[in-house]
């Protein structure tokens, strides 16, 4: 198992007036290579669970491995670094920096590994060239179609080749022809060994013949029918 | 390893350029400030030190005593044979007559200072040669040689003639041949000065023989100036005793005032700075905050984001530096301090048409830098670290 939770709760601002209990007891298990949503309402705890799968804080109890690593135990710089070896991250909106050129946004998680400029570029180009978007490398994110937006946000997760793929409510914003390209595009990147899991209560994520399985969350738990 | 950390700060550092360049509206506004304030500053520190640099100067070529006679209130020539007179008191190394006076040229409509002496007298009169670009001192029995400053000479307008001509009291003409020009380093004391021999100075001003302007007296041991002042005024009658260390007194006072007044202008220029530097930088924008929240999902720490703030600021307070540093020294060398002449007037009283050499020790750099940058740093380095502490989570879709 790539992803395994155990017993994983998550309470914000606990002991003080405003705790927020966002998860409870949470068992997932999610193999290398498999596609999995998660399914529920608004405030159900969907981003919660991914920011735990995508080491963002650690749960408050229970015992969250990723890709082999116990988070509880690491404090929160290793976190980080754990998340840049192991998470690709795709956003609800797909957070570009607008006055960033798309090569620039896309290489933004290379920066901080000390990756030289040369090889940074070699490296967007070939995703580029992938998603078809290599006209657009130098300009301005915030001026890019709906369309090319969402292929950057996929490149920028794909840059340090991590090996597991967390999206957001991705379709979210974007039409039905969209929506349907962006899981075709996961369709894709599954078949070359990526592990994804998808935050999203969108049918044409749930439904996507390429979903291995989803998890409903209802109130914070995993809800079985 | 160490090659990685590397190439990551320089990844950090080229980061922090482009989005300076982004925000290029700001930044440009908060380095024209800062260049401002430096401006000011390093101005102000230039002159006060090429000032004091200049009074030092002043005062070595001061004689310890200056004896002058007084009739009504007023400076009246005073008899050489009072020279016996001082010459019985103890303690008094030499007296060397002098004869000091201006003389307002009515074509050229300029005034110049004339100093009649014999230069042999001057218990150090031999130095003066070397303050001299060309030429040398005239002596006692040369008729009508001068050496002349800067001012002087572009005044007189001498085009390769050596010769020119000024008029006595009853009108005559007395001609005069240049025999050496004062260096250009001196001229805070030489600009327009003549020099000549003390019988030309009494020729041109008629000055009837067996008087002078002024006595110079040079005493044995430093200390005891007081003591030999207090006796000369005791033993000549309606005399002026001026000596060095009052002088001095006078130039510091004036000068001390001057600065004391500029630096509260200065220090409350500087605390306005500071608070407009912290106002910009404690107020994150969303935008500022969303990004942050960005780059640490994507995998950047918190000391990455702080590096991107600081070298911004090292960027911009090093660049207004450079900036304000280089129009301070512009602003004093060829403009010669204009905007600060309303406070400096007590100079031009002192001193007219002043000159001024700037020096910048790397002291005075050190405490500008300590004055400016470090404050600077703080105020921007010290809010992005609060909101480094940003939680990463709110990037994701909520
Ligand atoms: N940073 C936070 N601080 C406090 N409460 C939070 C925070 N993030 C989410 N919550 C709360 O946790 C619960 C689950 O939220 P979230 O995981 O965002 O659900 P979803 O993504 O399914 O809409 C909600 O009640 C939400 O208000
Ligand atoms: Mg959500």
């Amino acid at each position: 198992m790539l992803i395994e939770l155990s017993g994983v709760s998550k309470i914000y601002n606990q002991g003080r007036a405003n705790e927020v209990r966002a998860l409870t007891d949470i068992d997932l298990g999610v193999e290398q290579g498999s596609m999995v949503c998660l399914k529920g309402p608004s405030g159900s705890g969907k981003s919660t669970l991914l920011a735990i799968i995508g080491c963002i804080f650690p749960p408050t109890s229970g015992k969250a491995a990723i890709a082999e690593r116990q988070l509880a135990r690491l404090p929160d710089r290793f976190l980080t670094l754990h998340r840049r070896e192991t998470i690709g991250f795709i956003f609800q909106r797909f957070n570009v920096l607008p006055e960033l050129t798309v090569l620039e946004n896309i290489t933004l998680p290379l920066l901080p590994l000390g990756v030289a400029p040369k090889e940074r570029k070699l490296r967007a180009q070939e995703l580029l060239e992938r998603f078809s978007i290599s006209h657009r490398a130098q300009f301005p994110a915030g001026q890019i179609s709906g369309g090319e937006l969402q292929r950057v946000a996929i490149a920028r997760a794909l840059i340090n080749n991590q090996p597991i793929i967390l999206a957001d409510e991705p379709t979210a914003h974007l039409d039905t022809t969209l929506s349907r390209e962006f899981m075709e595009i996961m369709q894709q990147l599954k078949a070359t060994g990526k592990t994804i899991v998808i935050a999203s209560h969108d049918p044409l994520v749930f439904e996507h013949p390429a979903i291995d399985r989803t998890v409903t969350i209802k109130d914070g738990r995993i809800h079985v029918p | 390893m160490a090659q990685t950390n590397l190439e990551k700060q320089i990844n950090i550092l080229d980061y922090a350029l482009s989005s300076l360049w982004r925000r290029r509206m700001k930044s440009l506004n908060v380095l024209l400030v800062f260049a401002a304030v430096i401006f000011l500053l390093a101005s102000f520190q230039m002159v006060t030190q090429a000032l004091s640099d200049k009074a030092k100067q002043v005062l070595v070529y001061t004689p310890e005593i200056t004896v002058q006679k007084m009739s009504a209130g007023r400076q009246e020539a005073i008899p050489l044979a009072y020279r016996d007179k001082l010459a019985r008191i103890f303690g008094i190394r030499r007296v060397v007559p002098r004869i000091w006076g201006y003389y307002f040229d009515e074509v050229l409509l300029a005034n110049y200072t004339v100093m009649g002496m014999d230069v042999e007298e001057m218990p150090e009169g031999s130095r003066l040669d070397t303050t001299l670009a060309s030429g040398r001192m005239p002596t006692p029995d040369e008729q009508g040689r001068v050496v002349i400053g800067h001012s002087v000479k572009k005044a007189l307008d001498l085009e390769g003639r050596t010769t020119f001509s000024f008029f006595r009291p009853d009108l005559s003409l007395k001609a005069f041949t240049v025999s050496g020009e004062f260096s250009r380093d001196t001229d805070i004391l030489t600009n327009d000065l003549i020099v000549m021999n003390l019988a030309d100075a009494r020729d041109l001003y008629a000055i009837p023989a067996g008087m002078v302007t002024d006595l110079c007296v040079y005493v044995a041991n430093p200390k005891e100036i007081d003591t030999i002042a207090r006796k000369i005024s005791e033993a000549l009658p309606s005399v002026r005793v001026l000596t060095r260390p009052q002088i001095q007194k006078t130039y510091q006072v004036v000068f001390g005032w001057r600065s004391g007044f500029g630096s509260i202008c200065l220090l409350s220029a500087l605390a306005a700075f500071v608070i407009l530097a912290w106002d910009k930088a404690s107020g994150l924008s969303p935008e500022e905050r969303r990004e942050i929240a960005i780059l640490k999902v994507l995998g950047w720490e918190t000391s990455d984001i702080l590096a991107v703030r600081f070298w911004e600021s090292v960027i911009v307070s090093g660049l207004a530096c450079i900036l304000g540093i280089t129009a301070a020294y512009i602003h004093v060398v060829y403009f010669a301090a204009s905007l600060f002449r309303p406070v400096l007037m007590g100079w031009s009283v002192l001193r007219p048409d002043l000159h001024l050499l700037p020096r910048m020790a790397a002291g005075d750099i050190l405490l500008i830098l300590a004055f400016t940058v470090i404050p600077y740093l703080a105020a921007t380095v010290i809010p992005a670290w609060r909101s480094a502490t940003v939680p990463a989570d709110s990037a994701l879709g909520g």
